[in-house]
């Protein structure tokens, strides 16, 4: 028997014992049969070796059961499930191979990017041919990189396990250590997030994972609590809410982002607000009186005045009153900022 | 340099599982496969050659043909019960189903009805194989600007035909241009085209909702190599030379420090925070400090401050003139107050 065995060699032969076994081999059985295994130098090495090869096997997706031996004593036996082992046939298309290689460059962390690596290689294991990417020529999607969080978090999902980490507060920028069940990671909008039941505050909360200021830690037992069916948007506040229309005069040629998205107002609504708008000093545009006044659909009253407050004096908004209000503040903060005035 | 033990293991299993369906296969083309060298894979066939069930009797272990090997070749005659592929582990299927997930919603797949087929295809027989859905990971990347825009762009970029595109700067300067389309990156929060610009006569990188229109020409698009697109935040950080500007931050615009490509940050005892950053853009960073102003505590330098001020004042000077917004009756809080109402919106 080779003594020699390097690490990956050795779990080799263990896959091939326990794959093989009638039943189930005990530790004591692994320790002496089966290559690599009588090296250990003492019972707690091979304990150790022992227990983080079956870590990196089920880490790897390798069914390792635990069965009782059925003799005098209550030693356990190991075996792998055959029947979950196997990939189910993938029939995939080089074309669908192609969307697939896609998804390696979507990740941009390394713990991501080894997954998907692993499953590549499955799946050419599996039979699957070369890859064309044509279908899918020139186009780059990606997501920025979630961050040292998603390990441990992935791991706490899958095995329904709580973790503790270090919080900065959005409202207050104090960082106070939070105890939450993670439920989902989710990314909208630039921002990667953690859905969660936080236990202090015994209600559902969302976190965003740039603000976690220290490692996460799993705390507790596997199978600790269920995760419930939840809608992404709805929870993370960014639920698609009704389209409602504001109505801005623009200055010509000015806000053209802005413009792509409105449309003008009718001639006699636009005559009216016309009538109330300070006339431009002559410098004419497409308008005679120096403003188009469009209808530009927004979703949110922060993000519109946000918008709107950014152009300065090019964008008008006239419509409704909460934009407008929203949008005052905002130029009144800003008015604040240089000196006496304001 | 070593390679994990894990990633070896799925590689001897892969060629054993592989092997047993192919037949004999040339070592290279096993090498190419599994994404390694020849020889590697010739130490992979030593090292499977002595692995087997316990006992390890000749009858025990992995057995290939010897003669075919002399050739080059890996004939696999004995594969000890290894003959099934391995299935995807729960994160290997929850990383490639949350991509396709996301590549499905975005624009310039949902723009081609071939493009949305096979991704769709793919998706459907992956969810096959690994079971439940994978619902751990929920990502949606920018719905990448108007759909008849990006789907121009899509066609363009399978043609290999170039576009002539109407653009706006994020310091609202409309331009027409004629490009080399390369490459449409859709992220999480904005698609970037990445072309080359005969108008720049360099590579330049636009943010696809600022396309305001775009036409496909029957152009063919030219090579321009080693040219690699610059992305359009570069333009606006780009000099480094640019005076440093300090901006002091209410703690609810800290989207601000970690989004925004910033020189330094420092976290101040109050949970404010300070960020240090070069523009050469002023006009966007005026545009971006009016939006966040009801967050801002302080600008420096001065002028600085009085630009974004004076560009205020100029608007609030309109709203007065229509009888709203101005006058005793304001309505809005003093700035630095709670703000509670009004969480930042990066839009």
């Amino acid at each position: 028997m080779p003594s020699d065995l390097n690490p990956a060699e050795r779990l080799l032969n263990l896959v091939i014992a326990l794959v093989n076994t009638n039943a189930a081999m005990t530790k004591q059985q692994v320790r002496t049969a089966v290559a690599g295994y009588a090296d250990a130098p003492s019972d707690e090495a091979f304990e150790r070796m022992f227990e983080r090869d079956k870590d990196m096997l089920r880490a790897l997706g390798v069914p390792v059961v635990t069965v009782g031996t059925g003799g005098h004593t209550d030693e356990l036996g190991y075996r792998i499930d055959q029947d979950a082992y196997a990939l189910p046939p993938v029939d995939l298309t080089p074309a669908e191979l192609g969307v697939l290689s896609l998804a390696a460059q979507f990740w941009q962390d390394k713990t991501l990017q080894t997954d998907i690596t692993r499953a590549m290689v499955k799946l050419r294991a599996a039979g699957a041919g070369d890859p064309s990417v044509d279908a899918l020529a020139g186009l780059a999607p990606s997501v920025r990189a979630v961050g040292d969080a998603y390990g441990p978090l992935m791991e706490a999902i899958e095995a329904r396990r709580a973790v503790r980490f270090a919080y900065r507060a959005a409202y207050n920028g104090a960082v106070l250590t939070r105890h939450v069940e993670p439920w989902r990671i989710a990314a909208r909008d630039g921002g990667w997030y953690l859905m969660a039941f936080d236990r202090d505050r015994q209600a559902p909360r969302v976190f965003r994972l740039s603000r976690i200021e220290s490692r996460v830690r799993i705390v507790g037992a596997s199978g600790a609590y269920d995760i419930p069916e939840v809608d992404t948007d709805v929870m993370l506040g960014k639920a698609h809410g009704e389209v409602r229309q504001a109505v801005v005069a623009v200055r010509p040629e000015r806000a053209s982002a802005l413009r792509a998205r409105g449309k003008p107002v009718p001639d006699g609504e636009r005559q009216a607000w016309l009538a109330r708008l300070p006339e431009d000093g002559g410098a004419g545009g497409s308008s005679p009186t120096g403003w188009d006044v469009l209808e530009v659909p927004f979703r949110s009253v922060t993000g519109m005045a946000s918008e709107a407050a950014g152009y300065g004096a090019a964008v008008v908004v006239l419509e409704p009153a909460p934009v407008r209000e929203e949008t005052v503040r905002r130029l009144r903060a800003a008015a604040a900022l240089g000196g006496v005035r304001g | 340099m070593a390679e994990r033990a894990d990633d070896r293991l799925l590689r001897l299993l892969g060629i054993v599982a592989y092997l047993d369906g192919a037949g004999p296969v040339p070592v290279e083309e096993l090498a190419r496969r599994f994404g390694t060298t020849p020889a590697q894979i010739q130490k992979d066939v030593d090292a499977l050659w002595v692995s087997g069930t316990p006992g390890y009797w000749p009858d025990d272990l992995i057995d290939f043909d010897a003669a075919s090997i002399d050739r080059g070749v890996v004939h696999l005659t004995e594969a000890r019960g290894m003959t099934r592929p391995l299935r995807l582990g729960t994160r290997e299927a929850v990383a490639l189903v949350a991509a396709l997930r996301a590549m499905k919603e975005t624009g310039a797949v949902q723009a081609d009805p071939a493009r949305s087929a096979v991704v769709e295809s793919a998706l459907g027989k992956l969810t096959d194989a690994t079971g439940e859905a994978a619902n751990a990971v929920d990502v949606r990347l920018a719905p990448g600007g108007d759909r008849q825009v990006v789907s121009v762009l899509a066609a363009a970029l399978a043609a290999g035909h170039r576009l002539r595109i109407r653009y706006v700067s994020s310091s609202d300067v409309v331009s027409e241009r004629e490009v080399d389309p390369q490459r449409l990156h859709t992220q999480d929060e904005f698609a970037y085209l990445a072309a080359w610009c005969y108008r720049a006569g360099a590579p330049r990188t636009f943010r696809v909702d600022r396309i305001l229109g775009a036409v496909e020409t029957d152009v063919p698009v030219r090579d321009h190599p080693g040219q690699q697109a610059e992305i359009d935040f570069a333009a606006l950080f780009a000099g480094g030379s640019s005076p440093p500007a300090t901006v002091r931050f209410a703690p609810r615009a800290r989207w601000f420090a970690e989004e925004v490509p910033v020189e330094s940050v420092r976290n101040l005892p109050d949970g404010d925070f300070e960020v240090t950053l070069r523009v050469t853009n002023p006009g966007w960073l005026r545009s971006t400090l009016i939006q966040l102003a009801p967050y801002v505590r302080q600008v420096a330098p001065p002028a600085l401050a009085e630009d974004v001020a004076g560009a205020a004042r100029a608007a609030l000077e309109v709203y007065e003139s229509l009888g709203v917004g101005g006058g005793a009756t304001d309505v809005t809080q003093p700035q630095g107050g709670s703000g509670a109402a009004f969480p930042p919106d990066r839009h």
